[in-house]
């Protein structure tokens, strides 16, 4: 589950020039470019509040309905004062750290006791923040590698951590073997956030019987999980409709946000809100859009967001260059929540095309905006875009680039797939699903009676 | 005006009529369990459907339309989904999409029913039993739990003001999945007013109602119509 984004101010744009009067921006000579630039210009006010009011579970009611309020009070009826431990390893991003704070306090307030465990890394950090790469790692030396960095974590903190409720969860690898032996008091559900369908035979020779020390397992994607013994569930990544990404905005920021990064809302806008290089198909998104403008105009605005993945310099050099040669495409610098926000409201289009993805929630997050979006078949994305329904699944640059220009000269299918795309965020991927799965999991290895 | 009040002040003129039995609006909420089965061509797509559990099925073809219930048309079934997309014969994807959910009465039945439509299409296109699908399809089954909701009608005028209020979920759980539950081709709505209400034609109406061309939303604006209608 994972990120949310920061909530500060510092969009920069590649430039800002006044639009004449078509509307059109006029040519940019190489010479008179600017680099990239501060921001010169008056700060835009966000509309965040000084004082966040804190929200609670009947501040969802607006989003999802009283009904649906009255079905997570029901489900937790069976489960108060049964606490709750979540050990989550302190690499997790902080806007991973965000939503299980959320969800925590969620679930505190249907009066099941959570919290959350942060233990020490006490070694590797690096290896145990990357578990993909490790555990799928075959070489001697790196199941060796991470064999010894999991075993660490375990026997540092196995007794130190108290973890003595009725349910206990574990995030990921790094305390994945302080679970205790099964026993009818406590439930232990290991909670995975990466692809583990293809592990080492190495690592998952020890890695294994570990695991199904567990009395379940929880995936993001169905395409993550490995062959395990233990009951597996389905548990998408969720976002939160209330947070600062997510929230309703005033048109007026909007218009401003616009304003500032120079985007002509008159005409298409193709967003890619994503960090600039290969494993996000920067250049891709680029080459896309240039096909698909050659039929239908459109600019193409790439925000640089941080979403975990570094910069990658070399991209960065290829989107200032194709920049500077249109002024239709537009770089924005911004890790700020609310001009995120903004600008995934304005798009047209929403374009996601990373190279693998472990939590889909960029393509959420615009899919809960009621925007068409088009997105690589990889990792959970086709959870969250049924292809010409909720969106398009794409394969290839070219596919990407026939879609954009199909989308745009059919308006009503992309609104028809922004419909439909708002309606399965809101059935599958709100946080408040999130808590309603979390519940039933419990309900359900509480030996409640469930129906199959 | 809304359909209820409408109802409501139709009603109001009439003697009412009271159930001897209540309507108790329940919902059912589902949690997904990934299953160990998958196929990656239809001939293991075939022998998975002959061997998973009555759960798996029931998840791919009955649940499936409530968690993807805002969807006008263009998706009946996960296994007519899987077809289409991931291996590219709209052909039998057509075939599988016709299997009705409404028909059958078991799943034991059903599941033949989707064996039977894989086998002839099989036979008779028999290069394409083992073309790997672009990707595999994933069998899931659900655990579900029953959920009380505060709405009860004994009478006609309280049963479409509940069915305005209700969610999509409780919608699904009287309007689809009671044909499992009752062993009948019919509805807990239909059978309530039919049983409860005399109401003969407007159940069979009810009854009728194409769950394939519509969203859960729009039926249950359909049926509000029907009371309506029934009413004036």
């Amino acid at each position: 589950m994972q990120p949310d984004r920061h909530e500060h101010e510092s969009g920069t744009s590649q430039r800002k020039r006044p639009l004449t009067g078509s509307g059109r921006r006029p040519p940019v000579s190489t010479d008179a470019m600017p680099a990239v630039e501060r921001r010169q210009t008056p700060r835009v006010r966000s509309p965040i509040s000084d004082i966040p009011k804190p929200i609670k579970l009947e501040d969802y009611g607006a989003v999802i309905g009283v009904a649906e309020l009255d079905e997570l009070r029901f489900l937790a009826q069976g489960l108060r004062g049964k606490g709750l431990q979540v050990v989550n390893p302190p690499m997790f991003t902080d806007g991973g750290k965000g939503v299980v704070k959320r969800l925590v306090s969620l679930l505190q307030e249907l009066d099941v006791p959570a919290r959350i465990v942060v233990p020490e890394i006490v070694n590797d950090e690096q290896l145990l923040g990357d578990l993909s790469a490790a555990v799928a790692d075959e070489s001697l030396a790196g199941q060796k590698r991470l064999k010894d960095a999991v075993l660490a974590q375990s026997d540092s903190h196995a007794k130190g951590m108290n973890l003595d409720e009725p349910f206990v969860v574990i995030h990921d690898l790094p305390y994945a073997g302080v679970v205790k032996p099964k026993s009818r008091n406590q439930s232990w559900i290991w909670r995975c956030s990466f692809d583990l369908s293809q592990p080492g035979s190495s690592n998952w020779s020890w890695l294994k019987p570990i695991l199904e020390r567990y009395d379940a397992a929880v995936f993001s994607s169905q395409r993550f999980a490995p062959a395990l013994s233990i009951a597996q569930y389905l548990f998408y990544p969720c976002i939160d409709p209330l947070s600062e990404v997510n929230k309703s905005l005033d048109p007026g920021y909007v218009q401003q946000v616009c304003e500032r990064f120079g985007i002509d809302r008159s005409r298409p806008v193709i967003t890619q809100i994503a960090s600039f290089g290969a494993a996000n198909e920067t250049a891709g998104v680029i080459q896309s859009y240039q096909q698909a403008k050659r039929d239908v105009d459109c600019q193409l605005v790439l925000v640089n967001s941080g979403d975990g993945h570094a910069t990658d310099t070399a991209t960065l050099s290829e989107a200032k260059a194709a920049a500077e040669r249109d002024p239709d495409i537009i770089l924005v610098e911004t890790r700020s929540a609310s001009e995120i926000n903004a600008l995934q409201r304005v798009s047209t289009i929403v374009v996601h095309m990373p190279s693998s993805e472990l939590s889909g929630l960029p393509i959420a997050e615009a899919m809960w905006k009621g925007k068409a979006v088009i997105g690589s078949a990889v990792g959970v994305i086709p959870n969250h875009i049924i292809h010409k329904i909720t969106g398009f699944l794409v394969h290839s640059v070219d596919d990407c680039a026939t879609q954009i220009r199909h989308l745009l000269q059919h308006r009503d299918i992309a609104e028809q797939l922004g419909h439909n795309a708002r309606e399965h965020v809101k059935e599958n991927f709100l946080i408040t699903s999130s808590v309603k799965r979390w519940l039933l999991l419990f309900q359900i290895l509480s030996g409640k009676p469930a129906r199959s | 005006m809304s359909v209820a009040s409408g109802t409501d002040e139709q009603v109001q003129r009439l003697p009412v009529r009271w159930a001897k039995t209540p309507f108790y609006f329940n919902s059912a909420e589902h949690l997904v369990r990934l299953e160990q089965a998958r196929a990656g061509n239809l001939r293991e797509l075939h022998a998975a459907i002959a061997s998973c559990s009555e759960d798996s099925v029931f998840q791919h073809t009955f649940r499936t339309l409530q968690e993807h219930h805002f969807i006008r048309e263009g998706y009946s079934n996960d296994f007519a989904q899987w077809a289409y997309f991931a291996c590219n014969e709209p052909a039998l994807a057509e075939q599988l999409s016709a299997v009705d959910v409404r028909e059958f009465t078991s799943i034991r039945s059903l599941r033949e029913r989707l064996l039977e439509t894989l086998a002839d299409y099989l036979k008779r296109n028999s290069d394409v039993r083992e073309r790997t699908a672009r990707e595999p399809f994933y069998f899931c089954s659900s655990s579900a739990m029953i959920v009380p909701t505060p709405f009860v009608a004994r009478n006609l005028t309280e049963f479409a003001k509940a069915l305005e209020r209700i969610n999509v979920h409780c919608l699904h759980y009287h309007f689809i999945e009671a044909r499992l539950r009752l062993q009948l081709k019919s509805n807990d709505f239909s059978l309530w007013l039919q049983q409860q209400m005399g109401l003969n034609q407007a159940a069979d109406l009810i009854n009728r109602i194409d769950i394939y061309t519509t969203t859960l939303q729009g039926v249950r604006n359909r049926i509000l119509r029907i009371l309506e209608t029934t009413v004036a």
